[in-house]
């Protein structure tokens, strides 16, 4: 009973910060919005603000809240926020949530696959890299690991394109999919490959690097010699022992590293012209449609926070070492 | 069994030593590296003694030309001499590259230290905002900061990116301090009434710089990296403003034309020095490591 309660106090309080992390991010992106040099009058109405008068334009501006001192002008959008309405976009004059349903499936397949595949594949190569250490198949991705992860990913993308669409005409170079065949998953695909590749190029090379570098310490623990002179085989040891004890401290890196891989995502789906939030972030940014940027910024931030938290939870569930002192290697992550 | 067979036996792989873990080879100086990353800086520098062209000198008759004798590396599709433009473009990616670094590490280091040294509660607060901070993908928040900003120029681009990106050295300099605050040359120093700054100059910052430098110099590489892009996507420097990122933005244009030399010598260039500067801050770091 005792030990149930001790539960529940422990999610109740994970659910608090994260609660309050939201909270802290909206007033953040709330403030920052509204210090935005753009006139929100030019959002709602358009061009039309250029013909008013100026009263007419202190009656909209009253009529708007827009004169209320600014702690009142938050209560007001998170009242409206908490019932999900969270205002028109201005350039495409729907409510932002609308516009942002139609695309972030879009997004969803691109960053939650290329999220899939980099932690696969990173676990796949270091386990290679590991099984090969100091010979010459681990020293040849340790290198060209190295090498891609210092081309950024918007020339990567640029690159491809040059090669692959204007030179060889073999990939399609932007958009998801073509006109006309939107849901014909054989042309979606085609048009994942390239900025695919560009993702997993991007973060790959980094999580397989330290995923091998931990199961390199793994490898020389004592109890590894004991499971040597018991008599298991090197995959035994390798996969039984070794990836387990280091599977918790890679589960909170692929949660930590969520902003990274999203981020990742916004410069490609821009390059490619890929119908998704991150081209809308962008085009928000551009064309200063706040309302939009702000919804972006907070549901690129809620997610991130879950995620981040849900890698706690996880770590610490499965191993009891990390309870104690809540260090995640955030900092690892930061370094790229 | 001599002593190197006895251990063979330990470790994943045959004839792998465990004990030999404990010292780690040192990396070998990167030579080149340095080299390629001197050369690139003195041509930037000394920008005008290269210079085959005005940089800013737009020769519409010759647009998109190929690379030649005349012009090294090809003009861009405003006429610009593409040569020129590599070092003196250069000046500036460097520049802001060195700049959002400065601030970016300053604010760390100030941010880090008062977390280190402030009591229990407001450390764990200071945390939280770091970690909230560091959560949002940074490229959103300085796309927002360059809206918030207005202008564009070196100056504000370098501001957003250096107020993004300090969060992961904060968090080792708290991490260093904590370990530093209680040493007994940082309590003398305390009761002989020094400030918090004073502190912070003599005694500990001379005791965490090294293990903040090689996230300092990864730091001057992923500043140079978002300028680039963000110049690229048309929200950081604009046009006039002549920078490898900025370069790279006409890069759509030319992708049309089939204009390879556009796209691929600005972006060689930037891939080297990163390339470089990886490569030194490896070396730095297994030269640091306690």
């Amino acid at each position: 009973m005792r030990r149930k309660t001790r539960k529940m106090v422990y999610y109740l309080k994970k659910t608090l910060v994260f609660l309050l992390s939201v909270w802290i991010l909206s007033v953040a992106v709330f403030i920052l919005a509204r210090l935005t040099p753009a006139d929100p009058l030019q959002s709602y109405y358009g061009e039309r603000v250029e013909k008013m008068s100026r009263e007419e334009k202190e009656l909209a501006r009253g009529k708007l809240g827009l004169n209320d001192p600014i702690h009142v002008q938050y209560a007001r959008w998170a009242a409206h926020a908490l019932r999900g309405d969270f205002g028109i976009s201005y350039k495409y004059r729907q409510n932002v949530t609308e516009v942002i349903r139609l695309r972030i499936g879009n997004t969803m397949l691109l960053g939650g696959l290329g999220f899939v595949l980099t932690f696969a594949g990173a676990m796949g190569l270091g386990l290679l890299c590991v099984w090969f250490e100091g010979r010459w198949i681990d020293r040849i991705f340790c290198k060209l690991g190295t090498l891609v992860s210092c081309i950024p990913e918007f020339w990567l993308s640029l690159v491809l394109i040059l090669i692959f669409c204007v030179t060889l005409h073999w990939l399609p170079g932007s958009g998801a999919y073509s006109v006309g065949s939107a849901h014909d998953p054989a042309d979606r695909a085609l048009h994942l490959i390239l900025p695919m590749v560009v993702v997993l190029s991007g973060h790959l090379w980094y999580y397989a690097y330290m995923i091998r570098n931990r199961l390199l310490e793994e490898v020389r623990a004592d109890y590894v010699l004991l499971a040597r002179a018991k008599g298991l085989t090197r995959g035994q040891i390798l996969f039984r022992h070794c990836l387990r004890n280091s599977l918790p401290s890679y589960i909170s890196l692929m949660a930590v590293s969520v902003p990274h891989v999203l981020g990742g995502t916004y410069v490609v789906e821009t390059v490619f012209a890929y119908p998704g939030i991150g081209t809308l972030a962008y085009e928000s940014a551009r064309y200063a449609d706040y309302n939009m940027l702000m919804v972006l910024c907070l549901l690129t931030g809620v997610t991130v926070i879950f995620c981040s938290m849900i890698g706690q939870i996880v770590s610490e569930r499965m191993d009891p070492r990390v309870r104690g002192g809540e260090e995640l290697e955030t900092s690892e992550v930061a370094r790229i | 069994m001599t002593e190197k067979e006895l251990f063979s036996v330990v470790g994943i792989r045959d004839g792998q030593a465990a004990v030999s873990s404990g010292k780690k080879a040192r990396k070998a100086m990167p030579y080149l590296s340095l080299f390629l990353l001197a050369v690139i800086l003195l041509g930037c520098l000394f920008a005008e003694l290269i210079m085959t062209r005005d940089p800013s000198y737009l020769d519409l008759a010759n647009s998109t030309q190929g690379p030649s004798t005349e012009f090294l590396f090809g003009t861009d599709t405003l006429g610009r001499d593409i040569f020129s433009c590599i070092w003196y473009g250069g000046r500036i990616s460097l520049l802001i590259g060195f700049l959002a670094t400065l601030l970016s590490t300053l604010i760390a280091v100030v941010y880090g230290s008062l977390s280190g040294v402030a009591p229990a509660w407001l450390d764990a607060l200071l945390m939280r905002l770091d970690e909230i901070f560091l959560s949002v993908p940074s490229l959103l928040v300085v796309i927002f900061v360059q809206a918030a900003l207005g202008k564009n120029g070196i100056w504000s681009v370098s501001v957003a990116i250096g107020i993004t990106t300090w969060c992961g050295i904060a968090k080792v300099v708290r991490t260093e301090v904590r370990q530093l605050r209680d040493s007994g040359y940082v309590v003398a120093a305390k009761l002989m009434g020094g400030g918090f700054f004073h502190i912070l100059h003599r005694h500990l910052a001379p005791n965490f710089i090294s293990s903040i430098l090689f996230m300092v110099v990864m730091n001057v590489r992923s500043a140079i990296v978002m300028e680039s892009t963000l110049s690229f996507m048309g929200m950081g420097l604009p046009l006039e403003t002549v920078s490898w990122g900025s370069m790279l933005s006409l890069a759509e244009n030319a992708m049309l034309t089939g204009a390879w030399w556009i796209i691929l010598i600005p972006g060689l260039f930037l891939v080297t020095v990163l390339m470089c500067l990886t490569n030194l801050g490896g070396w730095l770091q297994s030269r640091l490591r306690r």
